[in-house]
């Protein structure tokens, strides 16, 4: 007999038919293993960051493994949204229902500009503003200042209805500073995290192993950083909370349930297995089965203290 | 596609060179030439990404193929401690590998160390299609000749330089190729293992009237062209190896100085 279990979530008025999605940058519609049925099984897909207007991204090496992670700096190039509008959503519309897409920019007006243009796309249901990029003007991404997130998300949401999800940055001090400001500021739901800054030397060469010598370290090294701030977070903030960072398998993902993410996202473990999203939908069901759960939404936040 | 394949041998070829040879009987079936597959043989949190191999031998009738590899790092130290029967897990194939042009009638293959992998497989085609090769094989030192007894039973001449001079002669392989250039029609040049080797090429492309490919090797995270991780610089912007790649017309690449 076959047990009945369920995997739906709720991120706010989003409703998910189970919530294992991609991690921004890790999946593309244009590149995948993935045949139609596959790609409906997903709770969302989010393709990689999208930018107002075309840009070729970092000079290579753009990626070094690194003990239990990489880095990787590629620095988010995107043929821009009309590209985007044209060759890629009739792709993403016809793999699933629900299409998070995920947006970056040089400036708060350049934000504003593509985050207004997308919200006149029906199929869209939410867009996740990438705080982490490091390309601005002046150096200061809107991640790690808190009156610029604020600013950021505040203008975003002010002048659009579509659900707005803050990607936030994991190279701060106190998270949940920023989770909380991102919630004054309107935004729907929070992702936790974005890649941690790092670095990685050839000692031989003694050169930098990225061209851009500093890149975003994801994989299992940073998921226990990332549990922690979640569950810190899901302690302060009234807004559900997708968790990212380094999960390889279900019991990855279980865990930053339990610290209070409603959704996980799964990122550069896809490269080296492209099924594996499918894997730990399946495998988070057995698990429920197996302790006696009937909804995943049983198991979210049930670490307290 | 993403499958399982079975070691089924694996030699030292000698110091720290290795063969090895895999049995997964539909990549085997869709390999050609130049391409390549991503390949684990540990558990994501052993080490967190595959590893790209060309591959130089398919036998798509015994459904098997065969990879060189150098023990060079922790993936491919693994990969050396292979036993026979061992289970790797496999992405491919992948890539665009080498076209032969219709009508060619002499190709000139130019290498540099393991460089030669993935130009086996494109040798024996050519010489299946009654294709004269002329080989330019260049390694730190003679035992680093990698299958150079085999290239030159299928090459029409067969050139050598090494490091130390101790086989074939010192300097650049490619001062050779030039000599052949001026003497003999050859209609395209292929070539693997090092960015020197392709620049000068490019060079003798200004003179000599040919089409030549290389062969690039980069850092990958997916082999599928999602992660955007791999790219070249060409004339055409930021290219990706594993997708656009990895063999492109030597003339479009941009290679530093």
């Amino acid at each position: 007999m076959t047990k009945k279990v369920s995997l739906e979530v709720d991120l706010g008025p989003l409703h998910l038919k189970n919530p294992i999605m991609p991690a921004s940058g890790t999946f593309d519609i244009k590149n995948t293993l993935l045949n139609k049925k596959q790609l409906n099984e997903l709770g969302a897909i989010i393709p990689k960051s999208i930018a107002f207007k075309e840009r070729e991204g970092n000079p290579g090496p753009r990626i070094c493994e690194t003990d239990c992670g990489m880095l990787n700096a590629v620095g988010i190039p995107s043929k821009g949204v009309e590209y985007f509008i044209k060759e890629k959503l009739p792709l993403l519309k016809k793999a699933n229902n629900i299409i998070i897409v995920s947006l970056t920019g040089n400036s708060l007006e350049d934000f504003c500009n593509l985050a207004k243009k997308l919200s006149r796309i029906k199929e869209i249901s939410a867009l996740e503003i990438n705080l982490s990029c490091p390309n601005l003007n002046d150096g200061i991404s809107f991640g790690i200042n808190k009156d610029r997130l604020y600013q950021l998300i505040f203008n975003i949401k002010r002048n659009i209805s579509k659900l707005i999800i803050a990607k936030l940055s994991p190279n701060v001090s106190d998270i949940k500073e920023m989770a909380l400001e991102a919630e004054k500021a309107g935004a729907d739901i929070i992702t936790i995290a974005n890649t941690l800054l790092g670095m990685a030397i050839d000692v031989e060469k003694q050169v930098p192993r990225l061209g851009n010598y500093m890149g975003g370290l994801s994989g299992p090294a940073i998921r226990p950083i990332v549990v922690r701030m979640i569950w810190e977070t899901a302690k302060v903030v009234n807004i559900p909370i997708i968790g990212v960072g380094g999960v390889c398998c279900a019991e990855d993902a279980i865990e930053m349930f339990l610290a209070g993410a409603s959704a996980v996202q799964v990122g550069s473990a896809n490269f080296n297995n492209p099924y594996v999203m499918l894997e730990i939908i399946k495998e988070i069901k057995e698990y429920l089965i197996r302790k006696k759960y009937s909804s995943i939404r049983d198991i979210i936040g049930l670490i307290r203290r | 596609m993403l499958t399982k394949g079975k070691i089924i041998e694996q030699i030292n070829l000698n110091n720290n060179y290795y063969k090895i040879k895999i049995e997964a009987p539909q990549i085997a079936k869709e390999a050609k030439s130049g391409q390549f597959i991503m390949l684990s043989k540990w558990k994501i949190k052993e080490l967190f990404l595959k590893r790209p191999f060309s591959f130089c031998h398919i036998e798509p009738n015994l459904g098997t193929f065969d990879i060189l590899y150098k023990k060079i790092g922790k993936g491919t130290k693994i990969l050396a401690e292979s036993k026979i029967g061992d289970s790797v897990e496999l992405i491919g194939p992948l890539g665009n590998g080498f076209n032969i042009p219709e009508s060619v009638h002499k190709i000139a293959v130019v290498s540099r160390g393991i460089g030669v992998a993935p130009l086996m497989p494109l040798m024996l085609e050519s010489k299946k299609k009654g294709i004269e090769i002329y080989s330019f094989l260049s390694a730190q030192k003679e035992n680093l000749l990698l299958y150079s007894n085999k290239i030159k039973s299928i090459s029409r001449e067969t050139f050598y330089t090494t490091d130390d001079g101790l086989k074939g002669a010192r300097g650049n392989v490619t001062n050779f190729l030039e000599k052949v250039l001026k003497e003999t029609n050859i209609d395209v040049v292929y070539t693997c293992g090092s960015k020197r080797l392709a620049k000068h090429i490019k060079k003798l492309q200004k003179e000599h009237h040919f089409l030549a490919f290389v062969s690039l090797e980069e850092h990958m995270a997916c082999g599928i062209g999602a992660c955007k991780g791999c790219v070249h610089n060409t004339i055409n912007g930021l290219k990706r190896v594993c997708k656009e790649g990895p063999v492109f017309p030597v003339e479009e690449v941009i290679f530093d100085d």
